[in-house]
């Protein structure tokens, strides 16, 4: 069959940046679903995304669907006729559905009988007749979080839309979507093309395009960008800080990308680079350059969307937009610095941290107490891990922070050195908020450690405490990073902190302002299922997870150490018969409600049930030390030694047996091997 | 066409006025009430509900207490000036009609990178809200552009397209200075006068009055008084006056924010006020433009075509 390229795109008015790349691939994934699904089949489909287009283009598409047969079965031979032959009511009305005479249909015989049926042949429909509603339905169901209307129309998208343009090879596909007739014109680039460009053929889209000054596959445009950027700090001897973020962002702000370098007065530099960046990144969209030293150069690049006719105009004009910019940051740090942070304790307290739970002062309070308390239990400077936390929040009360919330932390560490806090403090101000985000970096030191799980830690206990713990996607106190934060910190740095001493600790912290009365558990069953979605991403199974979980062991170093054990213990060969024993045991034990007793070695009757009680003993002897020091691994390892004598017993014994006191005495057996296993983990969960 | 001095602050606006009236708008004249931005203006907050198609342009003083600097800043002002357009319905080729206003200011879009960067809108006292962008110029903000969606609560149909000038920006850059007050305002035959010369006097003592002297007392009884206003105005179904206090009431608001008189948790229960108001005018003057029959519905669609790019 004869195939051809088809292309479908969108020219519209300007697009927001963020969401670019996901609409673009959600329209993708929209029409290759449906063109799959309808039994289209291609060699090769692409998606294309301009601030003013989203396309999809498919290669080697067929021109139609095939033709099928379709089985349709009728009445049962036996109930299709009377004894005369003559064909029910049913079975003529069946055949007529199907545009036939009961005479003209076939029959389908299985083991079961025998049937009316016809095959009729489906006509595959042309690609011009499929591809409209195609289109229709694929941009309906794009991930639009404000849809607007504009004009006089009803219409909704995302920006109001201009041009539509579905072709098959040279064709044009007649059709209309979004209020737009299909047609072969594109919008060329905004400046540098006058009218719209004429399209001949599918195949030519990105070339054709090209020439209107648009380089519309998203992919190699940023490939560009990051050339150019590349280029452009080289030949200034710098290197160039590319976010993925903000390079998605800018990609998705050009058509036409025409990279250039602009500078700023040396004296900014006098400024923390923090701030400075931060400037330079979130509204402008600028890229700050390093020197080889990693200090931050006196000069920004930026990526425009013309070849413009006098670049030193552009560059002109985006060093006038940054210049005030920084002169702002400048100012509110020289300003900052005449206060010291201990000064702004008083202005604390007429911030709110949340109604009920009082102003942020009573929090800075609440998380020194909490830090030093942390650095007592590691062995810390716990005066320091006091003074950072009472200081946590003071530089959000600084102009800086408060122009630039982003830097909130670091200014807290440029402002203590400045006011000749020691480092460590300092540096605890700064380490705070990490992690910001999942992979963000951890606190540096275990005094940042401690302000870092305090500040999150109070939180966590103050918001459920009254009563306002988040609910599906709502998290407006960012709860849940706040555990897993605490999570990773504890583990990752090995910290031997038990979470349910620091939350009952902040519990008392927060005196008779806490309403709910089951804080303490709700809070740390919460972090427990923040531990299933950590261990869930580096890969360890549902099942280990599960297994341990059961035992909400509240020591992050414990709870890891079991999943460890129990990971180990999975892939022992006598894991699956324990597991399955352990849930035997369980079920069994389940079912009786009477009162077990010690097991006695007198009242073992069977051989079987006398040697896994002695090979118990012996395991319960070797693992009792074990348990003392915690290394679950080689108890597993030792209990693992159960396997064959419990199979024999279970092979061989009857553990309910007709005498009370014979099965009672069985009864405390099984219970004390799975209260054995039981203390490490539930392993019965284990697949 | 008459070409202006657009290197002057007056040229400026003349050549923009002059402009947007050869597409087809309304010039009318700026409020003569305190309000925050050119969107208060009746011309378009009113204008932008009901179905009836309306285009207009004007200026409008813009009055923002709390960005007062005593004349310091060479950034800021407690008293600027928007140029508002507004079109009802947003015409197809709305973003053509902006660029070629501006390169009717002698801006050239081949030598500079104009960008229309996402920017959403949303005002909590007027219950509005619209998506649109706002325009770069080499990286500088110098334009709001908006598509109502929203206003008094009511959905925009059809929708208004509302672009907003920041004149002085946009003469700081035409005239390249750095300092607001350094803008040429006219040079003609009587000699050069400067943005300072008109407005610098006025941001000192203004300044002065918003944050030193405004009697917070009087400001909060003014505030409940064109509350009461407002809301017995709607019940005699008098939309326009019952808008005018809602004004004057967010005006006080404004004044009593730059007092620090307002705490931040007072301060959303005073926006939800005013926003109350807003609704109530909006519905009412749409109830009574209906009970009018829409008039300007019935009007002629003008022979001039704002499809066209101007007559040069």
């Amino acid at each position: 069959m004869t195939t051809e390229t088809l292309l479908i795109e969108l020219g519209t008015e300007e697009l927001p940046p963020k969401s670019l790349k996901t609409l673009a691939t959600a329209f993708f994934d929209n029409i290759k679903t449906q063109l799959d699904s309808n039994d289209l089949t291609y060699s090769d489909i692409k998606w294309f995304a301009t601030p003013r287009r989203l396309a999809v283009q498919v290669i080697d598409l067929v021109g139609k669907q095939q033709d099928k047969t379709v089985e349709k079965r009728g009445p049962a031979v036996n109930v299709a006729f009377d004894a005369e032959g003559n064909a029910s009511k049913a079975a003529q009305g069946w055949a007529r559905s199907n545009g036939i005479t009961v005479e003209q249909a076939e029959r389908l015989t299985t083991d079961k009988g025998e049937w009316l049926l016809h095959r009729a042949t489906v006509t595959g429909k042309a690609i011009a007749e499929l591809i409209p509603d195609m289109v229709t339905t694929a941009l309906s169901k794009l991930p639009i979080a404000k849809p607007m209307r504009w004009g006089a129309e009803r219409t909704q998208f995302i920006r109001p839309v201009h041009t539509l343009t579905m072709m098959f090879g040279s064709e044009v596909i007649a059709g209309e979507a979004l209020g737009v007739t299909s047609a072969n014109q594109l919008q060329g680039h905004r400046f540098h093309h006058e009218g719209l460009v004429t399209l001949n053929h599918a195949n030519e889209y990105q070339a054709e395009l090209l020439k209107a000054y648009v380089e519309v596959d998203f992919a190699e445009r940023q490939k560009k960008i990051v050339a150019q950027i590349e280029q452009v700090a080289k030949d200034i001897n710098a290197v160039a800080l590319i976010d993925e973020d903000l390079l998605d962002e800018v990609t998705a702000l050009v058509e036409w990308p025409v990279t250039l370098v602009g500078t700023f007065d040396e004296d900014f530099l006098n400024v923390p680079a923090e701030p400075l960046i931060y400037s330079m990144k979130d509204h402008q969209k600028y890229f700050p350059v390093n020197d080889k030293n990693g200090q931050l150069l006196n000069k920004f690049i930026f990526v425009s969307n013309i070849e413009s006719k006098d670049p030193s105009a552009v560059i002109f004009g985006n060093e006038k937009v940054i210049r005030p910019r920084l002169a702002d940051a400048e100012f509110f740090f020289k300003t900052d610095k005449k206060q010291s942070l201990e000064s702004r304790l008083t202005s604390l307290e007429s911030v709110l941290f949340q109604k009920q739970l009082g102003t942020l002062k009573a929090k800075s309070e609440r998380i020194a107490e909490l830090s030093q308390f942390i650095a007592e239990q590691l062995n810390e400077n716990a005066d320091d891990a006091y003074r950072a936390g009472l200081l946590s929040k003071t530089d959000l009360m600084s102009e800086m922070v408060l122009e630039f919330p982003q830097v909130q932390g670091t200014m807290g560490k440029y402002y203590a050195l400045h006011d000749g806090e020691n480092v460590n403090i300092a540096q605890a101000l700064e380490d705070q908020y990490r992690p910001r985000f999942a992979g963000d970096s951890l606190p540096e030191a275990n005094i940042g450690c401690a302000v870092a799980i305090s500040d999150k830690i109070d939180t966590l206990v103050g918001i459920f405490g009254i009563n306002q713990a988040p609910k599906g996607d709502k998290d407006p106190f960012a709860l849940r990073r706040a555990a897993i934060g605490s999570i990773r910190i504890i583990i990752e740095k090995q910290l031997d902190l038990d979470l349910s001493e620091l939350i009952n600790k902040s519990i008392e912290l927060f005196g008779d302002k806490l309403v709910n009365e089951n804080t303490a558990n709700d809070v740390l069953d919460f972090i427990m299922g923040r531990f299933r979605a950590f261990y869930q991403e580096q890969g360890i199974s549902v099942d280990v997870i599960q297994a341990v979980l059961a035992k909400k062991p509240s020591a992050p170093l414990d709870f890891e150490k079991r999943i460890k054990a129990v990971t180990f213990f999975g892939e022992l060969p006598e894991a699956a018969t324990l597991a399955a024993a352990n849930k035997r045991v369980g079920n069994i034990l389940a079912k009786f409600d009477g009162q077990l007793t010690a097991f006695n070695s007198d009242l073992a009757t069977e051989q079987a049930e006398k040697d896994l009680a002695n090979v118990y003993q012996a395991i319960k002897l070797e693992v009792a030390p074990l348990m003392a020091v915690k290394d679950y691994q080689a108890a597993l390892s030792e209990l693992a030694q159960l396997k064959a004598p419990i199979d024999t017993f279970f092979d061989n014994v009857m553990v309910m047996s007709d005498d009370e006191a014979i099965k009672i005495n069985r009864l405390t057996l099984l219970n004390e091997i799975r209260n054995s296993f039981f203390a490490i983990a539930d392993i019965s969960v284990l697949q | 066409m008459t070409t202006y001095n657009s290197k002057t602050f007056q040229g400026l606006i003349l050549q923009l006025q002059d402009y947007w009236s050869r597409q087809g708008c309304v010039i009318v004249q700026p409020l003569d009430l305190e309000v925050g931005a050119g969107t208060f203006h009746p011309m378009t907050f009113l204008r932008s509900i009901g179905p009836e198609p309306i285009s207009s342009a004007y200026v409008q003083p813009c009055r923002r207490p709390t960005d007062g600097r005593y004349g310091e800043n060479p950034n800021r002002l407690q008293h600027y000036y928007q140029f508002q357009v507004m079109l009802k319905p947003s015409p197809k080729n709305i973003q053509e009609l902006y660029l070629n206003s501006l390169k009717e200011l002698g801006i050239d879009p081949l030598v500079h990178d104009i960008r229309f960067v996402e920017d959403n809108w949303e005002s909590p006292t007027l219950g509005a809200w619209g998506l649109g962008w706002e325009i770069w110029l080499n990286g500088m903000e110098i334009t709001q552009f908006t598509y109502f969606q929203q206003v008094g609560g009511l959905e925009c149909t059809p929708v208004t397209g509302e672009i907003t000038y920041g004149l002085e920006r946009l003469a700081m850059y035409i005239q390249n200075v750095d300092s607001i007050y350094d803008l040429v305002w006219t040079d003609g035959p009587l000699g050069t006068v400067y943005y300072r010369d008109i407005f610098h006097q006025n941001e000192v003592e203004q300044s002065t009055y918003n944050f030193e002297h405004a009697d917070v007392d009087a400001l909060f009884k003014q505030f409940d008084q064109c509350e009461i206003d407002s809301q017995k105005l709607i019940e005699a179904n008098l939309p326009l006056p019952a808008y005018e206090q809602v004004m004057k009431a967010s005006h006080a608001f404004n004044l009593l924010d730059a007092r620090h008189a307002i705490s931040v948790t007072e301060r959303q229960r005073y926006i939800l006020r005013v926003r109350t108001l807003s609704k109530a005018v909006a519905e009412a003057y749409y109830a009574k433009r209906e009970e009018l029959g829409f008039p300007m519905c019935n009007n002629n669609t003008s022979s001039t075509n704002t499809e066209t790019k101007g007559d040069k």
